[in-house]
C-alpha cells in the first residue's frame, strides 16, 4: 500500500512540474530515499549500526560515472551493471567486518567514509577535490526530465514495495530478533552471522543504487558525498523519519531534502534545523515521525471507536490471563502426531536422546563443571537440583550449545553435537528457555512464538521479499498457544504481561517448534503457588511427549513432576534418582536444605 | 633531523588527541554515551576568542575567560534540558544508539550556530605565547610554542585525571555511575549530578585545549567533527573506559599520523592511517575491549 501511495505521489510530482526546479529538487530527495531505506531495514530494523553508507553511495555514484564518461556505457546501463558490483564488495567488506558486530561494528565502519574521502580528494582519475561529470542521462532517450523523474519515482517504488514487504515476512521477523538480542535469535535458530551479513549487503546495494541515481540524475559526482557529514545527515533522515520503519525513513529523506531545496533559509542554516529537529524529534517519541504518526492514528482511531460506542480496543484486563490452561484433546494428539512421525522418519533411534560424557568446564582455571556424565531418554521430565553456583546454567548452556564445554562430548541421537552453534542443535530439535525471560519486546504473543516456528533459516533475504511464509509460522504457533490454553493473548504486545504469563509465552515459544528436548531454566521462579500449580499440570503433560530438562530451585514441583532427578555440587554429579529416593537422601537435605 | 621533528609534530597532534579521547573516555565512564559534540566545543572556543579578540578588540584573557564561561554554560542548559528529559524523565531513552544521536544533533547545532556566527573562514584564537617556533636545544629540532603548550597542558589535565579517578572516592563514584546506573543511585550517588558535572568539565577542557591548538591547523564551523571523530577513535582503542590508556592511544595515533605522512605520502597519510586503525579494529576487537555489544 505504501509502496503504492509512493508511486501515485511521484507520477503527479514528475508529471505536473517536470521542467522546474521543483521536480529536480524532488528527484534529489528520492534519491536519498533509495539510501535511507536500505538504512532503515539495516540500521533501524535490524539494528545493525554501520556507518558505511555514503561511501556506498560514493560507489555507485563514481562507478556510474566512470563507466558514462570514460567507457562511454549509457547511465542506466551503468547503473544495471554497479548495483550488482557494489553487492560483490559489499559481500567482500562484510565477510571481514563479520566477526565484529554491535561497538567495534559501528567504530571500523565509522572509519570508511573517512578513508574515501581521503582518497577521492586525491584521485585524479575521479577528478580529484572537485568531482567527476557524467555525459548522459539516467534515461537513455535523452534529457527528457520528465522521463528522468519518472524512472527515479519507479526505482523509489519498488524499493520501498521490496523493503516493506522484507520486513513484514518471516525472514523480517528474524531480522528483527536479531536486533533485538542476538543470543535469543541463536537460541531460537537463527543463523545470525549469516543474517548480519545478507544484511550488509542489501543496505550496501541500495545505497550504491541510491548513488547511481544520484550521479545520472544530477549528472556530476562530488567527493564531499563520500565524508562523515553527508553520512551523518543520512543517519538523521532515518531516525527523524523513523528509524525502524521504511516509510517513515523515505520520508525523512525527502522532507529535509525537499525543505532545503526549496527554502534558501533551511539550506543556509540546515545543520542548525537538523540539529535542533532531531532532538526534538527524538525526544518526543524515539522511533520518530512514523512513531508520532503511529501514535496519533491510535489515539484517533481509539476515540472514533468509542464515539461509535463499540468494543474498546484497549487490552483486555489481565484477570484474562490468570485462567488455568484446560489442555485440549486434540492438539496434544497434534503435537503427538508429530514427535511420532519425526520419530518414524529417522528409523531406529538409539534408546538414549542425549548423552553427555565427562563434561569439563574451566572459567579462567576455575573449574565449573567436572567429568559431568549426564544420560536422557526420549520423553519424560528431569530435574537439575543444587545449590547457587553448582553448575546447573552452566550445564544446560553446554547442552543448548551457547558454551562449549572444556572437555567431552555431548551426544543427541547418537550423534556429536559438542560441535555445532545453538542455532543448528535448535533446528535438531534442542529448544530452551532462559532463566531470566528473553522475550522481544514490541512484537505481539503470537509473533513471539511464531519466531521459533520460522521455516525461513536456510532462505535469504531475497526470498522473504518473494514469499511471507509468517503465516505460516504463525498457524503452527497459534498451535503452541492453544496447546497452553494461552490462544487469547495471541494479539497482546508481550511488555503489558505479567511475569507468569511471560514466562509461559517463553514455554509454548519453547515448545512450538516440537522440540525432542527441551531444557527450561527455572521456569518456576517469580511465580505464585497457584501459578507454579498451573506450571506442574503443562509439565506433566509436555514430559509424556517430550524429553525435559528442568532446571529449578522448587524442589517440591521438581519432585512432584520428575521421575529422575539429578543433583549438582560445586560442578560434579553428586546424586540421582527417583523422586522418593530424591526426598529420602540425607546428602539431598543437607545440600539443598541445610539440615 | 626529519624524524626528530616529526616525531615532535606526533607528540603534539598526538596530545591534542589524547586530550579529546581522554575527554570523551571521561564522560563515557559516568554516562555510557559517547559524546561527538567534544570537538565542536574545542571548535567554538577556538572560533569565539578569535572573534571576540580580532572583530570586536577584546583584550585576550577576558576574551577566553568569556568563552569559557559561555561554553560551560551552553554545556550545562544541554544537559538539564535535553539530557535531563532523555535520560531522566519518565522515559529513559533505550540503549547507546538513542543516545549517541542526541550528541550527533548537539555536534550538528554547534557547527550550524559557528556558522552563522562566524561564517565559514578559517580562524585561530591569537597565539598566546607568540615568537618563532622553538630550536630545541639549538640541535635543528623545531617545535612550536603553541605545541610546548599543546602537550604542557594535556599532560597536566591527563595527569590531575588519572589522579582523580584512581586517588578519589569520587573518581570511584563516577566508575560507579558508569558501571550500573541503578546500583549507583541505590548507594545513593547521584549520578545526574556527576553526568552534568563532567559534561561540563570536558566541554571547557575542549575549549581550552581548542583555543591553545588553534593557532597551529587553525579551525572552520566544521572542523568540530573529525576532532571528534579521532578523539572518538583513540578512546575506542581504549574501550571508551580508561581515560589514561586513552591518551597512550591518542598519542600513538598522532605519532603514526606524522611519520605516515612525512614518509609514506603526505597526500595520503591520514587515509593510510584511517585504514590501519579500520584494519585493527576489525582484526583484534576484543584486544581493544570494543568487543561489547551496543545496548
Amino acid at each position: 500500500m505504501s509502496a503504492g501511495v509512493v508511486l501515485v505521489a511521484g507520477i503527479i510530482i514528475a508529471g505536473f512540474f517536470s521542467a522546474s526546479y521543483f521536480a529536480s529538487v524532488v528527484i534529489l530527495a528520492l534519491t536519498y530515499a533509495i539510501v535511507t531505506a536500505g538504512m532503515a531495514v539495516q540500521i533501524g530494523f535490524s539494528q545493525q549500526v554501520v556507518f558505511s553508507q555514503s561511501v556506498f553511495m560514493g560507489f555507485g555514484a563514481y562507478g556510474v560515472a566512470v563507466l558514462n564518461a570514460n567507457v562511454g556505457i549509457p547511465s542506466l546501463l551503468a547503473a544495471v551493471i554497479i548495483t550488482p558490483a557494489s553487492g560483490i564488495v559489499a559481500f567482500v567488506i562484510g565477510k571481514a567486518v563479520s566477526k565484529a558486530s554491535g561497538l567495534a561494528l559501528a567504530v571500523a565502519t565509522l572509519m570508511f567514509p573517512l578513508i574515501g574521502f581521503g582518497y577521492l580528494s586525491y584521485a585524479n582519475w575521479l577528478g580529484g577535490s572537485i568531482g567527476m561529470p557524467l555525459t548522459g542521462n539516467l534515461w537513455p532517450g535523452g534529457s527528457s526530465s520528465v522521463a528522468n523523474g519518472l524512472l527515479t519515482v519507479g526505482i523509489v517504488t519498488l524499493v520501498v514495495y521490496a523493503t516493506t514487504r522484507l520486513v513484514a515476512s518471516d525472514v523480517g521477523l528474524e531480522m528483527y530478533v536479531l536486533g533485538v538480542n542476538e543470543r535469543t535469535a541463536a537460541a531460537m535458530g537463527v543463523r545470525t552471522a549469516r543474517r548480519k551479513l545478507e544484511l550488509f549487503i542489501l543496505g550496501s546495494m541500495l545505497a550504491s543504487l541510491g548513488g547511481a541515481v544520484y550521479a545520472g540524475t544530477q549528472l556530476f559526482v562530488p567527493p564531499t558525498l563520500v565524508q562523515a557529514t553527508s553520512e551523518l545527515s543520512l543517519l538523521i533522515m532515518v531516525f527523524i523519519g523513523g528509524r525502524r520503519s521504511v516509510v517513515g525513513a523515505v520520508l525523512g529523506a525527502v522532507a529535509i531534502e525537499y525543505f532545503s531545496g526549496i527554502s534558501n533559509f533551511v539550506s543556509i542554516h540546515i545543520l542548525l534545523i537538523e540539529g535542533v529537529l532531531i532532538t526534538v524529534v527524538l525526544l518526543i517519541e524515539p522511533e520518530g515521525l512514523a512513531g508520532i504518526a503511529n501514535r496519533v492514528w491510535r489515539v484517533a482511531s481509539a476515540s472514533l471507536w468509542r464515539q461509535r460506542g463499540e468494543a474498546s480496543l484497549a487490552p483486555a484486563p489481565p484477570t484474562a490471563e490468570q485462567a488455568p490452561a484446560p489442555v485440549s484433546e486434540p492438539e496434544v494428539s497434534a503435537f503427538r502426531r508429530h514427535i511420532a512421525e519425526r520419530q518414524a522418519a529417522s528409523g531406529s533411534l538409539p534408546s538414549n536422546l542425549l548423552e553427555c560424557s565427562e563434561i569439563d568446564k574451566e572459567y579462567g582455571g576455575m573449574r565449573v563443571l567436572s567429568a559431568v556424565d549426564l544420560t536422557l531418554p526420549h520423553h519424560g521430565i528431569f530435574g537439575l537440583c543444587g545449590p547457587n553456583g553448582a553448575g546447573k546454567t552452566t550445564l544446560l548452556n553446554v547442552i543448548g550449545g551457547s558454551v562449549a564445554p572444556s572437555a567431552g562430548r555431548v551426544l543427541l541421537n547418537g550423534a556429536d553435537i559438542t560441535g555445532l552453534r545453538p542455532e543448528s542443535r535448535f533446528r535438531l530439535g534442542v529448544s530452551r528457555t532462559f532463566q531470566a525471560v528473553h522475550l522481544i519486546p514490541g512484537r505481539t504473543v503470537i509473533d513471539n512464538v511464531a519466531v521459533a516456528c520460522l521455516a525461513s533459516h536456510e532462505s535469504t533475504l531475497v526470498r522473504g521479499i518473494v514469499a511471507n511464509r509468517l503465516v505460516e509460522a504463525r498457524e503452527q504457533a497459534m498451535q503452541a498457544l492453544e496447546y497452553l490454553g494461552m490462544h487469547d493473548l495471541a494479539d497482546r504486545e508481550v511488555a503489558s504481561l505479567t511475569l507468569e504469563t511471560q514466562r509461559m509465552v517463553e514455554l509454548a515459544r519453547a515448545m512450538a517448534a516440537r522440540p525432542a528436548l527441551l531444557l527450561l531454566d527455572e521456569p518456576a521462579s517469580g511465580l505464585s503457588t497457584p501459578q507454579r500449580e498451573h506450571l506442574k499440570e503443562v509439565l506433566h503433560s509436555i514430559g509424556e511427549f517430550t524429553c525435559v530438562l528442568l532446571v529449578e530451585h522448587d524442589l517440591a514441583l521438581v519432585a512432584a513432576v520428575a521421575e529422575k532427578i539429578f543433583v549438582l555440587s560445586s560442578g560434579a554429579l553428586v546424586f540421582d534418582g527417583s523422586a522418593d529416593e530424591f526426598r529420602s537422601s540425607e546428602l539431598v537435605s543437607s545440600l539443598l536444605i541445610g539440615v | 633531523m626529519k624524524l626528530g621533528n616529526l616525531i615532535i609534530a606526533g607528540i603534539v597532534t598526538g596530545s591534542i588527541y589524547a586530550a579529546f579521547a581522554a575527554c570523551v573516555a571521561l564522560w563515557y565512564r559516568v554516562s555510557n554515551i559517547l559524546n561527538l559534540a567534544v570537538g565542536d566545543f574545542a571548535m567554538m572556543g577556538a572560533l569565539g576568542v578569535d572573534d571576540l579578540v580580532r572583530v570586536k578588540h577584546w583584550a585576550i584573557a577576558p576574551a577566553i575567560l568569556v568563552m569559557l564561561a559561555a561554553v560551560a554554560v551552553g554545556a550545562y542548559v544541554y544537559d538539564r534540558v535535553v539530557l535531563g528529559l532523555a535520560q531522566d524523565g519518565r522515559t529513559r531513552q533505550e540503549g547507546i544508539v538513542v543516545t549517541f544521536f542526541f550528541t550527533f544533533a548537539l555536534s550538528f547545532f554547534l557547527e550550524g550556530l559557528a556558522e552563522v556566527l562566524y561564517g565559514t573562514d578559517v580562524h585561530a584564537a591569537p597565539d598566546l605565547w607568540a615568537g618563532p617556533s622553538l630550536n630545541v636545544f639549538a640541535s635543528g629540532l623545531h617545535i612550536e610554542r603553541a605545541g610546548v603548550l599543546v602537550v604542557g597542558f594535556a599532560a597536566v589535565v591527563g595527569l590531575a585525571l588519572a589522579v582523580f579517578m584512581r586517588r578519589t572516592l569520587r573518581g570511584k563514584a563516577v566508575e560507579a555511575c558508569g558501571e550500573n546506573y541503578l546500583g549507583a543511585r541505590i548507594v545513593g550517588i547521584d549520578n545526574r549530578q556527576y553526568r552534568r558535572l563532567l559534561f561540563v568539565l570536558s566541554a571547557v577542557l575542549a575549549a581550552v585545549f581548542g583555543i591553545l591548538e588553534s593557532p597551529i591547523t587553525g579551525y572552520t564551523f566544521n572542523s568540530g567533527a573529525s576532532i571528534s571523530l579521532t578523539g572518538f577513535l583513540a578512546a575506542a582503542f581504549a574501550g571508551f573506559q580508561k581515560p589514561g590508556k586513552a591518551v597512550v592511544a591518542g598519542l600513538s595515533i598522532g605519532l603514526l599520523e606524522a611519520i605516515l605522512g612525512g614518509y609514506v605520502s603526505a597526500q595520503y597519510g591520514d587515509t593510510l592511517l584511517y585504514a590501519i586503525l579500520a584494519a585493527a579494529v576489525l582484526i583484534r576487537p576484543s584486544a581493544m575491549g570494543l568487543d561489547v555489544a551496543l545496548d
